[in-house]
């Protein structure tokens, strides 16, 4: 194999089943969601000027930014407990530890800077990680409330009955139904730089940390090499 | 059932208020002025009915809806002009003909408005006060326009006394049965709040402590104004209000909700630019910069000028006029929401930047960055 020496590694489960399966439904209807949200805030295909009925396909445009918008909402819910509730997980908050040791972040930030080691973590993220994962989780509380409220005025029953008050306070509290639609405008941004960072990180860990980790987001496995080794 | 006990007790209201004298006492009942005007019985039940359904009442509450309108020379009104452009005034006199509802609210109601008004100087002000005094604790009063305040207060200095307008709206509002801020002006500051707002303009309800019913536009029309009367005559009660405190009557629906123009929304046709074959089809107005989402009002059912038109059926879009700080948020008016300008202070840096500009900016910049972090990392070996 040239200059790689053969290696005994170690494989262990990074991602359960339930992390892989949730992570790759919300990529896809954030994907999703962000395609058709372009396409609602301005519709850049229209049918051609034609007398006879078309296929509504704005209303479906809507339609289906709504179906996603459900299921990405699913899954943040899904999620969370995960995050809040399941023992095998305890990995995530662990991390929080790491946000209070300034030598940490400097490493971590040295690591990226390529000048230093990679720290040794409490949890399952770095520090700048983590900070990066509650950005996320905070633009996509908005990005649901905000959705929320943009929908309670296009479907007034049901469930969205029942959220009509706390959600027309919030309305309020945001300046008008005009600033709630710029809010979740501006948000959609934030996510889109974020899944950019996000996929250069993992890809960079994965080569350059000699981790392989971009596969276990896939097959949830990790691959070390035991200390005995190196 | 529900129906009968509510058109009962609207019944019973309406008989008690028949028995207070009129505020005038030539002694010209309703009736016999509409008819001077030459308005038949049928025109007037047929407004009646109108303004039953714009109520959102059954058809059967016709009756007491024209009760309602002969009752009105018991309810005074006192108008009040801030700072503002007269348009509510516009709106609700200069129909293409006079109608019922200007006959009424001219004619018989308005004790006092500054544009109607024969009177001036110390004359005109004198009638406010002794209109005031008057119908003290009796009488609705509406307020046009912002209203400078506080150390501002003076860029509005109304009649022969010298006093700010903000001192007039206190004093009438303090003393008043209802009131009901006419126009975005004063229900939410409206164009002369706007970025900067340089004379500190605040909408009626930052200048008193008592409830204030908005009725917001620019202008309302002339039905929103007078179906406020005549709704207040009716239940004697405020109406069922929305966050904003508008009427849900009148603003409890988007323009969108009800638009002409929806279909063609959803289907996806859209006017691409002023003129064009879209355009000349009756297209949706949304990639034009129509604000009809995210507007509440009843423009789209009731139209401007007795149901003629209104900007939409027009060709413009709507632009947003009867929401807060809509001169603000609403702009750019002819294009979507989403093109709207972000006012930088760095030196007038990025004025005509939006959203997507903005947004593609910090792209480029993190493309850019993660491109040259990966450049380097392939070069410099990872500390073992």
């Amino acid at each position: 194999m040239g200059k790689f020496k053969d290696l005994f590694v170690k494989r262990h489960t990074e991602f359960s089943p339930f992390y892989r399966w949730h992570h790759w439904i919300r990529f896809f209807s954030i994907i999703f969601l962000i395609i058709s949200g372009f396409y609602i805030a301005y519709p850049f295909l229209s049918p051609e000027v034609d007398p006879n009925p078309t296929g509504f396909l704005y209303a479906k445009g809507r339609t289906f930014h709504e179906i996603a918008g459900f299921i990405m909402i699913s899954m943040f819910i899904g999620k969370m407990y995960y995050f809040f509730f399941v023992k095998s997980d305890r990995d995530e908050m662990r991390s929080f530890k790491d946000l209070f040791s300034v030598k940490k972040w400097m490493k971590q930030i040295g690591y990226y800077l390529l000048i230093s080691k990679h720290p040794v973590l409490s949890g399952a993220y770095n520090v700048l990680q983590l900070v990066a994962y509650l950005a996320l989780y905070l633009m996509l509380t908005f990005l649901i409330i905000t959705g929320l409220i943009l929908y309670m005025h296009v479907y007034h029953d049901s469930f969205l009955a029942f959220l009509n008050t706390p959600l027309t306070y919030l309305e309020v509290m945001f300046g008008g139904l005009a600033s709630v639609r710029e809010i979740h405008h501006v948000l959609t941004w934030g996510i889109i730089v974020f899944i950019i960072a996000h996929v250069y990180m993992s890809v960079f860990n994965a080569i350059y940390g000699k981790e392989g980790t971009i596969d276990s987001i896939v097959s949830g496995y990790k691959w070390e090499i035991p200390e005995s080794e190196k | 059932m529900e129906q009968e006990k509510l058109y009962q007790s609207l019944s019973d209201r309406l008989g008690k208020l028949s028995k207070f004298p009129r505020m005038k006492d030539d002694g010209k009942s309703i009736a016999s002025l509409l008819e001077e005007h030459g308005f038949s019985r049928r025109d007037f039940m047929k407004w009646a009915a109108s303004m039953t359904a714009l109520l959102a009442l059954p058809a059967s509450f016709t009756p007491l809806m024209a009760q309602a309108a002969e009752l009105t020379d018991r309810l005074p009104v006192i108008w009040l002009h801030m700072a503002e452009c007269t348009g509510c005034s516009e709106s609700l006199l200069r129909s293409d003909a006079p109608t019922i509802d200007s006959l009424i609210f001219d004619y018989i109601s308005l004790e006092y408005h500054e544009t109607l008004m024969a009177a001036a100087g110390w004359q005109a002000e004198e009638t406010l006060e002794s209109s005031i005094k008057k119908y003290k604790g009796r009488y609705v009063l509406m307020v046009e326009g912002g209203i400078p305040s506080g150390e501002s207060s003076f860029y509005l200095t109304v009649g022969p006394k010298g006093q700010t307008g903000e001192s007039h709206a206190k004093e009438a509002a303090d003393n008043a049965l209802a009131i009901f801020a006419i126009g975005t002006c004063s229900s939410f500051g409206g164009v002369q709040a706007a970025a900067p707002n340089p004379t500190n303009a605040q909408p009626l309800h930052k200048v008193t402590q008592k409830p204030v019913i908005n009725v917001p536009g620019c202008p309302p029309s002339e039905k929103n104004i007078v179906g406020n009367v005549l709704q207040y005559i009716l239940f004697g009660t405020l109406p069922a209000l929305d966050a904003y405190n508008r009427p849900k009557w009148a603003y409890g629906k988007r323009i969108h909700d009800q638009c002409e123009r929806r279909g063609h929304f959803d289907a996806g046709e859209f006017v691409q630019e002023f003129g064009d074959e879209g355009a000349k089809k009756g297209y949706c107005l949304y990639k034009v910069g129509c604000k009809g989402p995210y507007t509440f009002n009843n423009c789209s059912r009731e139209r401007f000028n007795q149901h003629t038109s209104w900007p939409v059926q027009a060709g413009h879009g709507c632009i947003g006029c009867s929401e807060p700080d809509f001169w603000d948020k609403m702009g750019p008016f002819e294009s979507p929401l989403a093109d709207r300008l972000y006012h930088s202070v760095f030196r007038g840096l990025g004025a005509d930047a939006t959203a997507d500009k903005i947004g593609a900016t910090i792209l480029t910049v993190t493309a850019l960055g993660i491109a040259a972090h990966a450049a380097i990392s392939v070069i410099k070996k990872p500390k073992e």
